[in-house]
C-alpha cells in the first residue's frame, strides 16, 4: 500500500473525507501548547507558530487546508505565507449563512485537491467513533471522567490522530473515574493555548463540563459529500454569533452550568465577542487571554481561583 | 488575629483592636517586618504574594476587596481596584469581575513609569496635576506609546504639570471602558491616594465615586473580615 500522504489542517475541515481520499489528517495546532517556539510577526500565537513551523519544514507535511472562511481570519494570511513558502496549500471556506450547497461545493473542491475518494468506508467508521465520543462527553459531565482525559481525546477528533485505529486505541484507554463536581464550568471561544488548563482549573476546584470547540469537532459526521455538507454547515464558529449564542445556551442548560470560561487568544478577533457573550449567556462569565503557549500561568491561576469563590459566593 | 495583604509593590497589615482598625504599610520585600513575632496560625493572607507567605487561610484579593468595601460601604455596587500591576473591577451585584493586566496602561506601573521619566516621586504626582492650568489629550491606550505622546507634547510647550494631568486623563479614560453602568464606585488601592488620578477618574467617570479614609488596606482588611 502506497505511503498516505500527510495533511495538515488549520481548524474544522471535515476528516471524514481527508480518511476517504486515503491521506492522513494531521491538525497544525497539535503541536503550538508544548511549542516553545517564539514566532516572529506575530499576531494571533496559535497561527503564527504553525506557521513558522510549516514555513521553515519544522514540521513535514505534503500540504495543508487552511479554513480561511468563516473562522481564523489571521490563518487567511498565515496559510499563503507557508503557500509562498512552497507547501501546496488549499483554502476552504465555510458558508457564514450556513448554505449547505455552497459548502457542498467547498467539499467537491476539497476532494479534488486531495485526489478522489478511494476509501467510501472511512466516513462511517468515523461517525461511529464520533457517536463514542458523544458519550465521552456525556460522562464527563456526570463526573465520570475527569475532565483533562475528556479534553485530550476530545481535541483529536479534529484528526483523529491520522490514524483511525491508533485513535480508537486512545479512546479505549481512557480511564474512568469518580470525579467531584463542586463548580461545573463551560470553556468557550478557542482552546487555551496551556497545555494543563483542564488540570489546572480541576485542582482549583473547577469541574470543565463543556469545551466548545472540541465539542463542534464531534458533533459534525456524515458518510458521503451531501450529508457531511448539510451537517458541517452549521459549525457554529463560522456561522453569525446568534446562531452560535442559541447553541450554547441550549448546551449550557443541558450541562447544568454554574459558570462561563470565556479564553480569548491575544489578537483574535474572538475577542472582540466577549461583551456579546457577557451580555446573552446568564451565567458568571470569568474571560481570560492568553498569549503564547506553555504552561498556565499564575495571573491566570488567580483569576480562576478568584472565579471559584465568586462561584461558591453564589 | 491580623489580615496581610502582599501585593506586587507594597504589603499591608491590619489588625481591629478594641473595634478600631489598627494597620501598618510597607514594600512588598520588607512583608516579614510586619509578622514578627505573629503566629502562621493568626494570619489570613491576600494579594499576589498569598500563598507565598505564612497563612492559616488565604483568600484572593477580589474576595478580599469585597469583604473590605463591604465593612466601609455596605451597598457598595462596583468596585475598582487600581493595583500597582493590574486593575480589577468588580461587579458586586452582578457577582463577575474582570482582571486587567495585559497592558500597564490602567495600572500603578504606568505611574510609576511615568513618575520615574519626569524624575520626581510617585506621590508627587498629584501635586503636580493640581498646578495644571491645561489639560492637553494624550490619546494612547498603551503605557509606552502613551509616554511618546507625553514627550510630544512637551515638545508642543506644555508644561510637566499639564501633561501629567494630561496623562492621568488617559488613564481613568482606560480605566472607564472597563467600569460598568453603577450608582457609585468604590475606588480602593494605593493609586487611589493619587489625588489628581482621583480628580480626572470623578471627571470621566461622572458617576458617584467613594474611597475609603485609607483606601491601601482594604484587601488586608477584607482577608480578615472574610475569615472573623
Amino acid at each position: 500500500m502506497p505511503v498516505q500522504k500527510k495533511i495538515g489542517l488549520t481548524a474544522l475541515v471535515p476528516p471524514e473525507l481527508i480518511f476517504a481520499c486515503r491521506c492522513s489528517p494531521f491538525d497544525v495546532n497539535n503541536v503550538i501548547p508544548g511549542s516553545k517556539k517564539y514566532p516572529r510577526n506575530k499576531l494571533c500565537a496559535w497561527t503564527a507558530i504553525w506557521q513558522e513551523m510549516l514555513s521553515k519544514r519544522e514540521v513535514e507535511l505534503d500540504s495543508l487546508i487552511v479554513v480561511a472562511g468563516g473562522d481564523c481570519h489571521n490563518a487567511l494570511v498565515d496559510g499563503q505565507k507557508v503557500a509562498m513558502s512552497g507547501v501546496p496549500t488549499h483554502f476552504f471556506f465555510y458558508p457564514f449563512d450556513g448554505d449547505p450547497e455552497y459548502l457542498e461545493s467547498q467539499l467537491h473542491k476539497l476532494v479534488d485537491f486531495l485526489g478522489t475518494i478511494e476509501s467510501p468506508e472511512k466516513p462511517g467508521q468515523i461517525k461511529e467513533l464520533k457517536k463514542i465520543g458523544k458519550k465521552i462527553d456525556e460522562k464527563r459531565a456526570q463526573g465520570k471522567l475527569s475532565s483533562g482525559d475528556a479534553f485530550r481525546i476530545m481535541i483529536s477528533f479534529s484528526d483523529l490522530m491520522g490514524d483511525l485505529d491508533v485513535f480508537r486505541e486512545a479512546i479505549y484507554s481512557l480511564k474512568e473515574q469518580k470525579v467531584e463536581m463542586n463548580n461545573r464550568v463551560a470553556l468557550i471561544g478557542v482552546p487555551p493555548i496551556y497545555h494543563d488548563f483542564h488540570d489546572v482549573a480541576r485542582s482549583l476546584d473547577l469541574q470543565v463540563v463543556f469545551d466548545e470547540l472540541p465539542f463542534e469537532f464531534l458533533r459534525h459526521s456524515g458518510t458521503d459529500i451531501h450529508n457531511i455538507a448539510s451537517d458541517y454547515c452549521n459549525y457554529t464558529f463560522a456561522r453569525p454569533l446568534d446562531f452560535r449564542i442559541r447553541f450554547l445556551q441550549k448546551e449550557l442548560e443541558k450541562r447544568h452550568i454554574d459558570g462561563v470560561i470565556h479564553y480569548t487568544q491575544f489578537a483574535c478577533h474572538h475577542m472582540l465577542e466577549d461583551e456579546i457573550m457577557r451580555a446573552k449567556l446568564d451565567y458568571p462569565v470569568l474571560t481570560i487571554q492568553g498569549d503564547l503557549p506553555g504552561k498556565t500561568p499564575e495571573q491566570i491561576k488567580l483569576r480562576l481561583e478568584a472565579f471559584r469563590e465568586a462561584l461558591e459566593r453564589a | 488575629m491580623i489580615g496581610l495583604d502582599v501585593g506586587s509593590t507594597a504589603a499591608k497589615k491590619v489588625s481591629i483592636e478594641d473595634g478600631k482598625i489598627e494597620y501598618q504599610i510597607t514594600g512588598t520585600h520588607n512583608w516579614k517586618d510586619l509578622i514578627t513575632g505573629i503566629d502562621g496560625n493568626d494570619i489570613i493572607s491576600t494579594g499576589y504574594f498569598r500563598n507565598s507567605v505564612p497563612h492559616r487561610a488565604s483568600v484572593t484579593e477580589i474576595t478580599a476587596a469585597i469583604y473590605g468595601v463591604r465593612h466601609y460601604f455596605p451597598d457598595a455596587d462596583v468596585i475598582v481596584d487600581i493595583g500597582g500591576q493590574d486593575t480589577k473591577i468588580i461587579d458586586v451585584k452582578k457577582n463577575n469581575f474582570i482582571i486587567n493586566d495585559k497592558c500597564s496602561a490602567g495600572t500603578g506601573a504606568f505611574l510609576e513609569f511615568v513618575a520615574n521619566y519626569f524624575k520626581i516621586e510617585l506621590k508627587e504626582l498629584g501635586s503636580f496635576h493640581s498646578r495644571a492650568k491645561r489639560i492637553p489629550a494624550i490619546n494612547n491606550t498603551c503605557a509606552v506609546f502613551a509616554l511618546s505622546e507625553m514627550i510630544s507634547q512637551l515638545v508642543a510647550g506644555f508644561t510637566s504639570e499639564e501633561v501629567i494631568a494630561g496623562m492621568h486623563y488617559a488613564f481613568a479614560r482606560r480605566i472607564s471602558f472597563m467600569v460598568p453602568d453603577a450608582q457609585s464606585l468604590v475606588l480602593i488601592g494605593g493609586t487611589v491616594k493619587n489625588k489628581g488620578m482621583l480628580s480626572a477618574l470623578k471627571d470621566i467617570l461622572q458617576t458617584e465615586i467613594l474611597v475609603p479614609d485609607e483606601p491601601q488596606i482594604v484587601n488586608a482588611l477584607g482577608a480578615l473580615k472574610y475569615y472573623c
